[in-house]
């Protein structure tokens, strides 16, 4: 028996491995291509004759997959548009957890779908990419259980705040007012790094210029002011792009920026903060008072990125529509 | 890719989706009479039409798994050769399948033909 006959029935093999029937497939398969295979040799089939008639019959994998090709599929094509949108939601909630877990050093278990240890801001953005990764194989499994049911089972999807429809093609007024803003956060921006050259800090508990008293400390005041002034550049940047352009690729990596930047606020030490005497009985309410409201703002922007992330991905499940 | 290319592969691969149902319709019609694998494809050949072996082998195990078509094993020569033959479910599928194909082809002759005088 032919070596080459030999070796390309066993790559098919490979490619039907848990098929019940896959010995009788490679019967079927040998005793064609050797009759094949001695009709064009002239009654005996020759290894020449074999490897023509094995080109005749097709890659290995592709002859497999003729096999295979009524096998149910992992997941229904009417469920696929659901894997990256709730993947993307399931997502949502685990940044908005890992946040939380941040901020307040928090374990959170929901076992076996979930745990999270306390995590600091580099092990947050390490953790997140795998989050990602687990949501992706959650929701894979419930759509892969839901396909080999066969049942017609109708998945939800929230229609509010996330309607691919709702993008619209950018008009003039609309350039007009993203411009205006895009100057506003300009001059906000330069008068940051104004004051910033001068005194070394943004942020002051009087306006009286010739003699300024700064909030924080020498060292968190130029930390703080630099924050600030990262912030106010990325929205002058991302405004002046959106004037241009209404792609959402620019929300999404202002967004990523923004969350960078109020993660690197919340590492900041409490230590020797104010540059001003505060009670002490005060000094708790503030942290926890600024934690809070950096929390809601991080929240407020996950879910902006989210919805952007969704929305960009349906766009590209349904090329058909509007950009 | 070029236009001409892209109109290429379209057609191959909406020829490939329409040959899938006629691929039953003429399998069926060819095992009125006992034949193996290869002798239907050189037939077929021989008519001007070329099938995919690769194609033809999966139809029939899937023809004969629905119980349309029997196969049994002819070790009397030298080589051994699996024949298979239409089963009395397989010509009533037929059939019906012949009737859904000529009422396509009058109704696909209607329409050109109305295209033809407009």
């Amino acid at each position: 028996m032919s070596d080459k006959l030999e070796a390309y029935l066993e790559e098919i093999s490979h490619f039907l491995s848990g098929r019940s029937e896959r010995e009788e497939i490679l019967t079927d398969i040998r005793s064609h291509i050797l009759e094949k295979a001695a009709e064009g040799a002239g009654g005996t089939a020759n290894d020449a004759a074999i490897e023509r008639a094995i080109a005749g019959f097709g890659p290995a994998r592709r002859v497999a997959e003729r096999y295979l090709d009524e096998s149910r599929p992992i997941i229904a094509p009417a469920y696929k548009r659901f894997l990256f949108r709730y993947t993307t939601l399931l997502f949502a909630i685990h940044t908005m957890l890992t946040i939380v877990a941040v901020i307040f050093k928090k374990v959170f278990i929901v076992f076996p779908f979930l745990f999270m240890p306390r995590l600091g801001v580099i092990e947050a953005l390490m953790y997140l990419p795998t989050a990602f990764l687990a949501d992706l194989g959650i929701v894979m499994m419930v759509l892969y259980l839901i396909t080999q049911s066969g049942k017609d089972i109708r998945l939800p999807w929230p229609k509010f705040a996330v309607d691919i429809n709702e993008v619209k093609p950018p008009v003039l007024a609309e350039r007009i007012f993203t411009g205006i803003a895009a100057f506003v956060m300009l001059g906000l921006t330069d008068g940051a790094v104004y004051l910033f050259v001068k005194y070394h800090a943004v942020f002051f508990v009087n306006l009286n210029w010739k003699d300024p008293r700064p909030l924080f400390t020498p060292d968190a005041g130029r930390r703080l002011s630099l924050i600030l002034i990262a912030m106010l550049a990325t929205s002058t940047m991302s405004l002046f792009i959106k004037i241009l352009t209404k792609s959402r690729w620019v929300d999404i990596v202002g967004d990523i920026v923004s969350l960078g930047l109020i993660g690197v606020v919340l590492t900041q030490p409490w230590e020797n903060l104010f540059a001003v005497r505060i009670a002490e009985d005060l000094l708790p309410k503030i942290r926890y008072g600024a934690k809070f409201i950096l929390l809601f703002i991080a929240a407020f922007i996950t879910v902006d990125l989210i919805k952007h992330i969704v929305i960009l991905s349906r766009r590209r499940l349904n090329p058909g529509t509007s950009k | 890719m070029t236009e001409k290319e892209r109109t290429e592969r379209d057609i191959g691969s909406l020829e490939t989706e329409m040959n899938r149902g006629f691929l039953h319709i003429l399998v069926l019609a060819l095992l009125e009479k006992d034949m193996y694998g290869y002798s239907m494809v050189k037939l077929v050949e021989g008519l001007g039409y070329k099938v995919e072996e690769n194609t033809l082998y999966p139809l029939l195990r899937r023809l004969e798994k629905n119980g349309w078509i029997a196969s049994k094993w002819d070790l009397s020569e030298d080589r051994p050769r699996k024949f298979y033959a239409v089963t009395a479910a397989g010509r009533s599928l037929r059939a019906a399948l012949l009737e859904v194909w000529k009422t396509q082809i009058r109704v696909l002759d209607q329409v050109t033909k109305e295209i033809r005088h407009v």
